[in-house]
């Protein structure tokens, strides 16, 4: 029974056709590595027949770890009031993408906590300074949680809040926050709370609905079933079949170190066997991303093997999965060894996945990374300026702002 | 005949037991269809290996400075580490591990670190084999293909009492040289392992592609040896676990430790089972002279 259904979701991607989730359960479940990959490969090679695989120069900036959402898998957030929370000042942002164009990078891939002491001016103001300043510099900001966090904050429907940022800058939405898109999780992850499974499709389809495109991701290996990582992609694939709004599809594997949640990650071939099903379901998503982030460089590389087109980020900055205990770091040379080495040809492109070029360093001199930066140095605990321009809705950030006399 | 035609009448004639021929060995070798060649070497490891997958937790100590007090217990194998620079030194320090080890086997030292002490000469090695034995050494931990010019020293550890247990390989023999190397000396060197290392160079480390490939490699062209072996802490769990897929049936140097800083569930021994299973395989704990230990249940 199961090797006829295996078989029969084989051929069905052969033929061509859409996978249903009983199929997809079965290919997950039953069929070798070596088999899915293979399968996921050939889907990659009939959407990207000439072996090119890209990959974007941008920066990972958490503006805050300030968050009232407390998710229990994140290792990154500080509570209200914490000593060592933070908000990153206009400067320091600013300070950041002129390192990030001095290697080439267009983009500020730019997330961080549920901050009750930012409001939404706070972002088109830092949106339009940036733009003012970087006419060209492109901003991939703020996941669909974020969006929400600030309807909420500022009784505004969400659709609002979009038009709003775009018309301050925003450029394009991050997918993050997506976990699993499934609410049963979503409660047992306490994320339930920031966005249930509909809000953060829905602001999705505000955003495509706005012209903005955006990414999809998938944390798995937390209290997830298989089944609920199968309907989470299938939710992906229906709203991407009604706009067509998504560039591309990211999964990683949960990072338990330093969490509440806590327990053991996924391992290696899950991670490969989850990128490539995910090839196989998401017929409709033109690009796959490589984790090296979460897993390493050299799985990272495997990845392109099993469904994968893109390597992601050189990232130059990560502070979210360092604070869970992984910290890799690939340069732009790094990365294009990797794609050499795996037989594709690199290149280089925005966050539309428009190639703009072949690697930058062969065209420059481009100084090499081989540390990821940080948000702040740590120990540094100053308070932006500008922070008193805006007013705080907390008590710990009313009593920051008010001078002491 | 096409590429892919080529292939599987490659992959027939290395299921078969078939001898390979050079340019065949190089088509294998350079292919880029890394998950038909994993596919492949999969195929012929479970063959001849079933679905077990065996590992060994390995307690390393300095062979100089060795701890008077016993070593972790759950070890089941005490790996010395380094060479000192004379040969009573060496004896020396093989005595203090044994009695720190109790009943686990010591290993230790590469076999041209042994032949270089003795300066090359025959009845000197002869008489430190004889030492090194009486001492209580299980094996010569490795012998480095890259540095093992002729196999006789191998027979010569072994005819002495201390054979060597395994071969090692740094990726940076490429074009499977030292597959060739290691496959042409044939049955008559006996080592129970082959071990492909990652290539360590700051510069240039190897990629995971060159890491899987070289595993699965070893596993089609070397017929010499029992297992094909990864290193725990040198590929990363995440990268031994998929090499275990492309071949590999065989996991050292697993640490000895049962705390974790993180909970019981990222311990080294609930990791390696539990890796070992996800990559549907049943998981064998060994000691260092390849004795079964026990089959962890889930
Ligand atoms: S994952 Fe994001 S929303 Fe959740 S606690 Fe961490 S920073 Fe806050």
């Amino acid at each position: 029974m199961t090797e006829r259904l295996v078989d029969g979701a084989v051929r069905r991607v052969l033929d061509g056709g859409r996978l249903d989730a009983a199929e997809a359960l079965a290919l997950y479940a039953d069929l070798p590595t070596h088999r899915l990959g293979q399968l996921a490969d050939a889907a990659r090679a009939a959407r990207h027949p000439g072996r090119i695989v890209t990959y974007i120069i941008d920066r990972n900036v958490n503006y805050t770890n300030v968050c009232v959402a407390r998710c229990n898998f994140c290792a990154f957030y500080r509570e209200v009031g914490a000593g060592d929370g933070y908000v990153l000042g206009f400067d320091e942002i600013f300070a950041k993408i002129d390192e990030t164009v001095a290697v080439g990078g267009v983009q500020l891939l730019l997330q961080g906590g549920h901050n009750p002491d930012l409001p939404l001016r706070w972002y088109e103001d830092l949106f339009r300074a940036v733009k003012a300043r970087y006419p060209d510099f492109k901003l991939h900001a703020l996941s669909p949680p974020e969006v929400i966090h600030l309807s909420r904050l500022s009784q505004l429907p969400a659709r609002t809040v979009i038009d709003r940022l775009v018309a301050a800058g925003l450029d394009s939405i991050p997918g993050g926050g997506a976990e699993i898109l499934v609410d049963r999780v979503r409660k047992r992850l306490n994320c339930y709370g920031k966005a249930t499974a509909a809000e953060w499709i829905d602001v999705m389809r505000h955003a495509h609905d706005a012209g903005l495109r955006t990414t999809a991701t998938m944390m798995y290996g937390t209290v997830e079933r298989l089944d609920e990582r199968i309907e989470h992609l299938l939710r992906l694939r229906e709203l991407q079949d009604a706009t067509g709004g998504f560039t591309a599809f990211i999964t990683w594997s949960f990072q338990p170190s330093n969490t509440e949640l806590g327990g053991a990650g996924a391992t290696g071939v899950e991670y490969l066997r989850t990128l490539a099903l995910a090839r196989l379901v998401l017929d409709n998503f033109d690009n796959l991303q490589a984790s090296w982030v979460t897993q390493g460089g050299k799985v990272g590389q495997l990845s392109l093997a099993c469904g994968a087109n893109d390597m992601g980020s050189v990232m130059i900055e990560e502070n979210v999965v360092r604070a869970a205990g992984a910290a890799y770091c690939m340069d732009e040379v790094e990365i294009v060894r990797n794609i050499e080495d795996a037989g594709f040809v690199p290149k280089r492109r925005d966050m539309q996945y428009r190639v703009l070029g072949d690697p930058i360093f062969r065209e420059r001199q481009v100084p090499r990374m081989t540390e990821l930066a940080t948000a702040r140095e740590a120990g540094d605990v100053s308070v932006p300026a500008e922070l008193d321009r805006y007013p705080a809705r907390s008590l710990a950030g009313k009593r920051r702002r008010q001078p002491v006399v | 005949m096409t590429t892919a035609s080529r292939f599987e009448a490659i992959g027939d004639k290395v299921q078969a037991g078939v001898p390979l021929s050079a340019s065949e060995i190089a088509a294998l070798s350079e292919t880029c269809n890394l998950l038909r060649l994993g596919a492949l070497a999969d195929e012929r490891r479970r063959k001849t290996r079933g679905d077990r997958a065996t590992f060994v937790r390995v307690a390393e100590v300095p062979a100089t400075g060795i701890p008077g007090e016993s070593v972790s217990r759950p070890a089941g194998e005490v790996r010395l580490a380094g060479c000192p620079a004379a040969a009573s030194r060496v004896v020396e320090a093989v005595r203090a591990a044994v009695r720190a080890a109790g009943n686990v086997p010591v290993s230790g030292f590469a076999l041209d670190e042994l032949v270089d002490l003795c300066a090359g000469d025959v009845a000197r090695f002869d008489d430190l084999i004889a030492a090194l034995r009486a001492a209580g050494l299980a094996y010569v931990a490795e012998a480095r293909v890259e540095r093992t010019a002729d196999p006789a020293w191998i027979a010569r550890a072994a005819a002495g009492g201390v054979p060597v247990a395994r071969w090692t390989v740094d990726s940076s023999l490429a074009g499977g040289e030292a597959l060739r190397r290691v496959a042409g000396w044939g049955a008559d060197v006996s080592v129970p392992v082959f071990a492909p290392l990652p290539r360590a160079s700051s510069e240039r480390p190897s990629t995971g592609y060159e890491d899987v490939r070289q595993v699965a490699l070893a596993r089609l062209l070397v017929d010499n040896t029992e297992s094909i072996q990864v290193d725990w802490r040198r590929y990363g769990p995440q990268l031994a676990q998929v090499a275990l897929t492309f071949g590999a049936d065989d996991v050292d140097g697993v640490s000895p430790s049962d705390a974790s800083q993180h909970g019981l569930r990222r311990a080294p021994l609930e990791e390696i089972t539990r890796n070992i299973r996800a990559a549907g395989l049943v998981p064998v704990e060994r000691d260092g002279r390849f004795r079964k230990l026990r089959t962890h249940q889930p």
